[in-house]
């Protein structure tokens, strides 16, 4: 009872937004078929939808790039004939009313890499910079601690505590002859 | 109130899996034959020269065959070819073209002449030209920015 409560309380509610999105009032927006003017549908697009994009590994898209026009209706009549009787500028014609690019023309490179690159470039020279002025003015001199005598002397203490003696350090140093063992 | 859920969940349940389990059944029997190379020819071939394929079918079996890790054999090119001249649609026959090279792919140098070769005869009766002598093998035109359309 509760169940069919809910479930109806759900239905009413889907019903109420219905009328508001076109993408689900009507089936032409559902299909793009709205949009595609008087294209014609040859095929079989991505999830059904009539529509056009040039891709490498699905090449034959649902419908064809232009919409059909006097010139080119008088072509696809001469289409219907002998191949050999067209020229090449009218097979070209007729390749750029149902495709747009070629697939030649899909691959060739868009030299956006180059803007990238540089952008690129741009962001690290700017990170470069920020390291050397904080360097310049923000952070205090390194602390005594790093040079070369305390260093030493910091080594010699390890040694004398016998620090980590059986893995590490101090197990390289020979305590019998007082120097690195081989 | 549970019992009367539980049993209309049930043979709900069992309208719906009934027939799954059977398909699945189905497809999974398909496994036990492997399709040799010649029988995928031929089986495409018979596709492509089907007498009363349309233009969408035509598409289907292309883009199929585009989409698949393989270089389509000259034999289906060619009844690729023909399918499109049945219906009449050079610009198809075209891009088919371009897409069994760039099916190819980083052995073009090699296997693309050998392709051509041996599909010449039909480019030649049915009147298609070459990518080459088109020049789209090369990009032709350039694509207008949408910003300045």
């Amino acid at each position: 009872m509760a169940l069919r409560l809910i479930n109806n309380a759900v239905l009413r509610q889907l019903a109420a937004q219905l009328p508001k999105n076109a993408q689900i009032g009507s089936v032409a927006g559902i299909h793009t078929l709205d949009k595609i003017g008087k294209r014609e549908i040859v095929g079989f697009g991505w999830n059904g939808t009539a529509c056009y994009a040039d891709r490498v590994d699905y090449p034959l898209p649902a419908v064809r790039f232009r919409e059909p026009n006097n010139e080119i209706n008088a072509l696809r009549a001469k289409e219907q004939g002998d191949w050999k009787k067209l020229s090449h500028q009218e097979i070209k014609a007729l390749y750029r009313a149902s495709f747009c690019q070629t697939i030649a023309e899909v691959q060739a490179g868009t030299g956006e890499w180059k803007l990238h690159l540089g952008v690129g470039l741009l962001f690290t020279a700017a990170a470069i910079w920020v390291a050397v002025l904080m360097n310049l003015f923000v952070y205090d001199e390194l602390p005594v601690t790093f040079d070369e005598e305390h260093q030493k002397a910091q080594l010699k203490r390890i040694i004398d505590l016998e620090i980590n003696p059986v893995t590490g350090l101090t197990s390289k140093w020979d305590y019998e002859n007082n120097k690195w063992k081989n | 109130m549970l019992r009367i859920t539980a049993r209309s969940l049930a043979s709900a349940m069992r309208s719906t899996m009934i027939p799954t389990s059977s398909r699945v059944a189905a497809v999974r029997s398909l496994h036990g034959t492997e399709e040799s190379a010649e029988e995928f020819d031929k089986r495409y071939e018979k596709y492509f020269s089907r007498e009363g394929i349309d233009a969408w079918e035509i598409r289907k079996g292309m883009n199929d065959l585009l989409g698949m890790d393989l270089v389509p054999s000259p034999k289906i090119i060619e009844a690729g070819l023909r399918a499109s001249r049945r219906v009449n649609d050079i610009a198809l026959a075209i891009r088919w073209l371009e897409g069994c090279k760039d099916k190819c792919g980083d052995q073009k140098a090699t296997l693309y002449p050998y392709l051509l070769e041996k599909i010449t005869p039909t480019l030649q009766e049915l009147g298609v030209p070459t990518l080459e002598e088109l020049g789209y093998d090369k990009p032709e035109l350039a694509l207008k920015s949408v910003y300045d359309a």
